[in-house]
């Protein structure tokens, strides 16, 4: 029998001796500074770590109609390796998505393990890809905004692009409350990708993003963007706005800005027509202004509704000539006939009887010259020049709205304040905000008592004449008390001067001038019609507060 | 009254009866009792000195046998229970899913009825139907209809 040296017993100890420590030193470091990474490695196999996304807060308008939600939408995503037949997986998808087969297919063979098809597909068209069963094709769900009214209200309420950031409008404004703070779901899942309900189980909640309650009236909205529509489509004009504002407030009740786009193809739209023009385009309103000038005049005792000028067609300024619109002489006229028919040389007589000063103080107050601080993104100030840069003529021009501009909804706001008494309010868009801790309801903010009641009394009798018996009759509505006044003006070019034949044209109006609840204002941008575009701007308001009559079942107040 | 009568019925109770008239009866059948009794008497006591008798590996043992059989229940328990929660979990989580279905597709409903109600819609759909505009909405004033009444 052959017997082991016990030499080689004790080498062959050691190696296992030695071995085993190893071996114990390396479990020992896994166990101790190596036992985190394991740990986590283990858990990375089993653990879910999820965004809950918050839901976007809702947009009512203000009786409560959905203006713009957020709805999961099924994509359809495909895993082209698992797909039995491309080409009639390709064929049945282009029928029922209405594509071409032909994008598909190659998409099926671009070599990628994972696509979308297509993204936010339509119930009825998700349905019948469901019920077709194709291998290798599924849905996940997805947010998409949706705006029910399509194309209505879409600059009031701008848009939120594929990344879910809101870009203009109440959606840029107020993006950061509407979309919430996201939630978190760590979570242990089994092999069916199922959660487990014995395991880790982190959760953070979700919170969501807050509902809008806005001013805006859908049906006086529709109504707006309807008329704005039609004056264009008419007058083949460059761009248009309307406003409507509750003048007891400030609340905008309606906002259309032309041209406009569908909140839903926004990829395709013009990007000029993404521009609220309602807030951001300033423009040198012309006669519109000769209100605001006249309201100055009234306020600071300059002048009296029957105080009288002899108007011979002109008026001379700062060594400069200053017509009339068709350069027609009046002779004498009072200054309520001035508004009546919209004379140039009586308000230019005005504002020199006022003064510059004044009249660019009245200007300021007015709101004009500086941001109204509207809930809405992109407002632009327009541009009342300090008095050291004012010429002579200035005080002559600015007088009757030229060489001072201003944006459609600062206009609106200083007839909504002719309209109210004097109060000069800060516009809003916003009614309501609601969240977790309840409803916050906005407060009108008054800016500034800008003219007397007394003086807002006379100024609403003088535009109530101009539209009973002057130059704004065509806006008169049978029944009811209506006030305005039309607006020309001139554009300038990149070089300062004038243009010829090109044209703003506008009208501002309030109604029922004995009680004003609502003011609208019209505007259009180079009309087809050139001087005769207040026309269409007049028919458009009268379109507008015809229908916001009767649906706010207005009584009359004069026999028709 | 009544502590007489309860007097009078325990001196009638036949057990009372029958040993204060036979006084020397009862030891002769407790004797025959205990015989008849000793066989079975002798095996507990047999059984008890045999538990206390029995060492120590042996109480161990059966101590040990009873505690791996309460062990093998209650685990037998918590796998039940924890199985009973995993499916409970999973019954939870279709409810969950069938939940946030149920609210998306109110939600799309929310959207297509707000679609519907669009004033916009309304007048393109009427105005296909042949329908047009009211020129002049004739109003009744309140006062004159007050002043007749």
């Amino acid at each position: 029998m052959q017997t082991v040296r016990p030499r080689r017993l004790r080498l062959l100890f050691a190696l296992f001796a030695v071995a085993s420590l190893v071996l114990a030193g390396r479990l020992a470091y896994w166990q101790t500074f190596g036992r985190a990474e394991l740990l986590a490695r283990a858990t990375d196999q089993v653990r879910s770590d999820l965004v809950v996304a918050a839901h976007r807060g809702v947009i009512r308008d203000r009786s409560g109609a959905i203006l713009a939600t957020t709805v999961e939408l099924r994509s359809l995503y495909a895993l082209p390796k698992r797909i039995p037949d491309k080409d009639k997986a390709a064929r049945d998808l282009g029928v029922l998505l209405g594509r071409d087969p032909g994008p598909i297919r190659a998409a099926f063979d671009s070599g990628a393990e994972w696509l979308y098809v297509q993204r936010w597909l339509p119930e009825a068209t998700a349905n019948a890809i469901a019920a077709l069963n194709i291998p290798g094709l599924g849905f996940q769900n997805e947010p998409k905004r949706l705006y029910p009214n399509d194309a209505i209200g879409a600059s009031v309420l701008g848009f939120v692009n594929d990344n879910g950031d809101g870009v203009t409008g109440i959606e840029g404004y107020y993006d950061a409350q509407l979309r919430g703070t996201d939630g978190r779901l760590v979570v242990e899942r089994d092999p069916a990708n199922r959660d487990l309900a014995v395991g880790l189980r982190e959760a953070v909640a979700p919170r969501n993003g807050v509902d809008l309650t806005l001013t805006i009236d859908l049906v006086a909205q529709t109504a707006a963007e309807r008329e704005l529509a039609a004056a264009m489509k008419k007058e083949h004009a460059t761009s248009g706005s309307v406003l409507v504002v509750d003048p007891t407030d400030g609340s905008i009740r309606a906002l259309a800005s032309a041209p406009t786009y569908d909140p839903a193809a926004v990829r395709v739209a013009d990007p000029e027509a993404l521009r609220d023009r309602a807030i951001a385009w300033p423009y040198e309103p012309g006669s519109t202004m000769k209100a605001v000038t006249i309201a100055a005049a009234l306020n600071e005792k300059v002048v009296k509704p029957t105080d009288w000028y002899n108007d011979v067609g002109y008026t001379v300024v700062g060594g400069r000539r200053l017509n009339n619109a068709l350069g027609k002489a009046y002779g004498p006229t009072t200054v309520t006939g001035i508004l009546e028919r919209s004379l140039n040389a009586g308000a230019a007589w005005v504002g020199q009887k006022l003064g510059a000063q004044r009249l660019s103080d009245y200007f300021l107050r007015f709101g004009f010259g500086k941001p109204t601080g509207v809930d809405l993104a992109g407002e632009v100030t327009g541009t009342v020049r300090p008095l050291a840069e004012w010429y002579p003529v200035d005080v002559g021009t600015a007088s009757f709205g030229q060489g001072v501009s201003v944006s459609p909804l600062q206009l609106a706001m200083a007839y909504a304040a002719l309209a109210n008494g004097g109060t000069l309010f800060r516009p809003y868009v916003v009614a309501s905000r609601r969240d977790a801790d309840g409803e916050h309801r906005t407060a009108p903010v008054a800016v500034d008592q800008v003219v007397t009641p007394e003086t807002a009394a006379m100024l609403r009798d003088m535009l109530l004449a101009t539209v009973d018996d002057g130059i704004a009759h065509n806006a008169s509505i049978a029944g009811f008390s209506i006030a305005g006044k039309t607006g020309t003006a001139q554009i300038a070019g990149p070089d300062g001067s004038y243009v010829d034949d090109q044209y703003v044209s506008s009208f501002a109006g309030f109604f029922p001038a004995d009680d004003p609840k609502y003011v609208v204002l019209v505007v259009l941008e180079k009309p087809e019609s050139r001087l005769l575009g207040t026309v269409t701007a007049t028919d458009a308001f009268k379109g507008i507060a015809q229908d916001i009559l009767r649906y706010a079942r207005i009584q009359p107040d004069r026999r028709p | 009254m009544i502590a007489s009568q309860a007097v009078r019925l325990v001196s009638a109770s036949p057990r009372n009866r029958a040993s204060s008239r036979v006084p020397h009866a009862a030891p002769a059948r407790r004797s025959a009792r205990e015989q008849r009794s000793r066989p079975a008497l002798l095996g507990r006591t047999h059984a008890v000195a045999a538990v206390r008798g029995a060492s120590w590996d042996l109480r161990i043992f059966g101590a040990a046998i009873a505690a791996i059989v309460f062990c093998f229940a209650l685990a037998l328990v918590y796998v039940s229970q924890t199985t009973a929660l995993s499916v409970a979990g999973y019954d939870v989580q279709q409810l969950a899913a069938q939940r946030d279905e149920l609210r998306r597709q109110n939600s799309l409903l929310e959207v297509q009825s707000a679609r519907l109600d669009s004033p916009a819609r309304i007048a393109t759909d009427a105005q296909r139907l042949g329908m047009v505009r009211a020129r002049y909405v004739p109003v009744i004033p309140a006062q004159p209809l007050i002043a007749k009444r």
